[in-house]
């Protein structure tokens, strides 16, 4: 009956045979490969949470008065959107939790990206043919951030009304365009009149995820498409993939994967706070408070412009201020260029325009690894430049020592980082047999008290053997004996 | 082939999440006893000081407005006091040395706040003094305070008689965030200011201090005279740092510090994402 039917769809829609080659997809078993999962499933979380939270949120700055369970705020005048805010915080049953997990798992996903292209990158992951899939994650983690932000100035709370506040110079910034673009935004001078709200949320729950799903199928397309890479390693070849099929073998384990990230998520949503807005209260233009910072993932934007010198440029009528201008939007501009320029950039240095399914090692590839190093390093001391404030508390050191450290540190120190990691990959490439299993030593003693060490016997693993590549089999549960490499796993032909 | 042993480490977490669910969700929370509920509680009824002989208190014209007014037979042993911690630094009468400034004229209030806060005496007059815990007890700083106002009397800063029953907290709130929040952060965590000054944490400031603070403005913080904030405001502001901020509604777990999203960063890619990456090396490592 239930086999009947399924023919019947078959025979009209023929996904059978598409089904089979997802189901017969190899994955690779090495750990790293599933750091991209746990952007995967984040993003599943942030789709749910969302949906909930959507059904509670308000998106109108309209003004009324506040008539909920939190005291402080007894008959203040509040936007709607902040009332609201509040109110599935503390009125809407576990809207709390929701709100929470929502913000945690928005953190854990710009995080989990950027682990995942880490991995891609020093590993060389990107190179011919897979340049695409990373131009595409990298157009991912750009929508990630700015959906990031987008939500993150919803509640409309002191912190967020803020960041938008910046976000107005930011784009007054940009030469001749820039009015005209703040005024097209926000409909009107800042803080407009009232449009924001309702366009951000419209922007943050429709058009940017639409664009992230669409991203995603696409990445994941190519994914299954273009393959795995693979480490190098017994059995492996840039003509094959070893590993274990999606089905069964991977499916338990990404299920498994899929209840972890949300268990995560949510062990974090219940004990640990995250930007209680109620506290910060309603936001005024004319109100600030310090120690205002934006969620991480933007922390590099913020200590940038908070590293800057107070440049202008004044000139033909026109008055240009490149201390917002040069940090917000030239400085992100050049990084993500370098993120979606680099297979290019590398391939074109190195001359290497052949197709890789063999990853590097990044030990093996001693300036890759050092520009990536460099790159991390510049966007950790940047970020950390967003706190010198909290640094200077917390230390009880000058604001100012700590600005001019972070000046002076922010282009020194990922220099350095770079020609340390080229050398320390240098010296591990040069010294023999480093990483590799070694065959223990035995130590004799002789009846005279003369010491002497043996090595012992080789072991699977110790040496490296090519294995033969297999064509696909048809059916997996029908594996013969010769063509597993292991219990569970096999080897395919690409 | 489903492999049990990732499902029971889930489910397990699982729990605990759900664990956590139950402990911190609004109808959880609501019973809490820290949640503010009435405004009277929120103020504690504030009646402090009361010290053990009989500062009075002077003829209370509006609410806000009482001071203590300290007895005559404070001046003597408050004089006492201030020959052996103090004089060093700011004279014998209290004039200010080339050390320390002069005191005189600066009233009972603005003593008060510097002793009780623990600030004075200070033990590294280089810095900003900071507060630590105060070397004399209740009766001892008020005995010090009418000593350094007996050379000046009627001038300066009062020791206010704070009772906060009757306080407003949402006026409060706003006038904070309007006038306190830019420095000492809307969470009252306090932060760096320029020039290597520093705003203090507010959660440990007694309401006394807090108006007194309001009043004479201590070191770099800005001084509010009765014309900026007149004393039902500067009560509300009181009431709201007692009851809000000191107290605040962490509902939603540990308040990771009150410093905002670089605590939530760190916690969130160091735990969140941290711990998702071991999950990964260990399933990796089990294929
Ligand atoms: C080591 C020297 C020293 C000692 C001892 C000392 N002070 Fe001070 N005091 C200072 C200095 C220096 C300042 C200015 C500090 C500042 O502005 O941060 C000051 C400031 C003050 C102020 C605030 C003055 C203003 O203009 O606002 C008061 C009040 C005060 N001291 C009271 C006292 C009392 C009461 C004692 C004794 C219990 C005492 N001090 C002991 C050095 C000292
Ligand atoms: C311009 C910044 C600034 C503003 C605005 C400001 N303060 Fe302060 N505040 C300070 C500084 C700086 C100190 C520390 C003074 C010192 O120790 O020299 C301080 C100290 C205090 C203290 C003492 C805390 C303790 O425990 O020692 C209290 C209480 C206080 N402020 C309350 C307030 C209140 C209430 C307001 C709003 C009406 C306010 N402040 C506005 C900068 C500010």
């Amino acid at each position: 009956m239930i086999d009947s039917s399924l023919r019947w769809v078959d025979d009209r829609l023929g996904i059978a045979k598409g089904g089979r080659t997802f189901l017969d997809k190899i994955f690779p078993d090495h750990w790293s490969f599933m750091l991209g999962e746990i952007a995967l499933y984040s993003f599943l979380v942030l789709l749910g949470t969302g949906v909930f939270l959507s059904l509670y949120y308000i998106p109108s700055a309209h003004e009324i008065v506040y008539h909920g369970s939190y005291l402080p705020l007894q008959g203040q005048k509040v936007s709607e959107a902040y009332a609201s805010s509040v109110g599935l915080s503390f009125d809407v049953k576990s809207g709390l939790l929701m709100r929470q997990a929502h913000h945690w798992a928005a953190d854990i996903f710009l995080g989990a990206i950027a682990v995942h292209m880490a991995r891609v990158f020093f590993t060389g992951a990107f190179r011919k043919p897979r340049e695409l899939n990373w131009i595409v994650g990298v157009s991912m983690l750009l929508l990630g951030i700015v959906n990031g932000f987008l939500g993150y100035s919803l509640p409309d709370d002191l912190v967020s009304g803020t960041g938008i506040r910046i976000t107005y110079s930011i784009v007054e910034s940009i030469p001749l365009v820039g009015s005209y673009l703040g005024f097209f935004l926000f409909g009107g001078n800042y803080p407009g009149n009232g449009i924001i709200i309702p366009r951000f949320f419209l922007l943050h729950v429709l058009i940017v995820p639409a664009l992230i799903i669409g991203l995603l199928a696409a990445h994941l397309g190519l994914l299954v498409k273009q393959k795995h890479t693979q480490f190098k390693g017994r059995g492996k070849t840039e003509h094959n993939v070893v590993g274990s099929p999606m089905f069964p073998t991977f499916m338990a384990k990404t299920t498994g994967f899929l209840f972890m990230t949300t268990a995560v998520t949510f062990i974090l949503a219940g004990f640990a706070q995250i930007n209680p807005i109620w506290q910060f209260g309603q936001y005024e233009p004319f109100q600030i408070s310090y120690a205002v910072q934006p969620d991480w993932y933007m922390g590099w934007l913020d200590g940038a412009l908070r590293i800057m010198p107070s440049w202008e440029f004044v000139g033909w009528g026109h008055t240009i201020p490149l201390e917002v201008l040069l940090p917000a939007v030239i400085f992100p501009g050049i990084i993500f260029n370098i993120f979606f320029a680099w297979p290019f950039i590398e391939a074109r240095h190195t001359g290497d325009l052949a197709y890789h399914n063999l990853l590097d090692r990044p030990r093996d590839r001693p300036k890759r690894t050092g520009a990536g190093a460099m790159m991390l390093m510049l966007m950790f001391m940047v970020f950390s430049a967003s706190s010198t404030d909290v640094l200077a508390n917390f230390f009880q050191i000058r604001l100012n020592s700590v600005l001019w450290f972070f000046r002076i540190a922010v282009p020194v120190i990922p220099v350095i980082t770079y020609f340390l990691t080229v050398k320390i990959c240098e010296e591990m490439a040069g010294a023999e047999g480093i990483g590799k299993r070694k065959p223990p030593n035995l130590v004799h003693r002789s009846a005279t008290g003369e010491f002497s060490t043996v090595p012992t016997e080789a072991r699977p693993g110790d040496g490296h053997e090519e294995l033969e590549a297999v064509p696909v089999p048809t059916f997996i549960d029908m594996v013969p004996a010769d063509l597993a490499t292991g219990p569970g796993i096999r080897r395919v032909m690409r | 082939m489903f492999r049990g042993r990732y499902a029971i480490p889930a489910a397990l977490l699982a729990s605990v999440g759900i664990f956590g669910l139950m402990a911190f969700s609004p109808s959880a929370a609501q019973a809490d006893s820290t949640t503010p509920t009435t405004l009277a509680s929120a103020g504690g009824g504030y009646t402090y000081p009361t010290p053990t002989t009989s500062p009075t208190v002077s003829a209370s014209s509006g609410y806000g407005t009482a001071n203590i007014n300290l007895p005559e037979t404070f001046i003597a042993p408050g004089q006492a006091i201030f020959d052996a911690s103090c004089a060093s630094c700011h004279g014998a009468d209290a004039s200010g040395t080339s050390r320390a400034p002069n005191l005189q004229g600066l009233g009972a209030g603005t003593v008060d706040f510097w002793v009780s806060t623990g600030r004075m005496p200070l033990a590294d007059s280089s810095v900003q003094a900071t507060e630590k815990p105060p070397r004399f007890n209740r009766t001892e700083t008020l005995q010090i305070a009418a000593f350094v106002q007996s050379k000046t009397p009627g001038t300066g800063v009062p020791i206010p008689i704070v009772n906060l029953s009757a306080a407003n907290l949402e006026s409060g709130g706003s006038l904070y965030t309007l006038n306190c929040a830019a420095c000492h952060t809307i969470t009252g965590a306090g932060d760096a200011l320029a020039g290597g000054a520093y705003a203090p944490s507010l959660h440990l400031a007694t309401p006394t201090q807090i108006i007194e603070a309001i009043r004479s403005g201590p070191g770099n913080m800005p001084r509010f005279s009765e014309g900026n904030l007149t004393p039902t405001e500067a009560h509300d502001i009181a009431a709201y740092v007692h009851g809000v901020i000191q107290q605040p509604d962490d509902r939603g777990g540990f308040g990771l510090g009150g410093v905002g999203p670089v605590g939530e960063g760190f916690v969130g890619l160091l735990i969140g994402v941290g711990l998702l990456m071991l999950v990964c090396f260990w399933i990796g490592e089990r294929s």
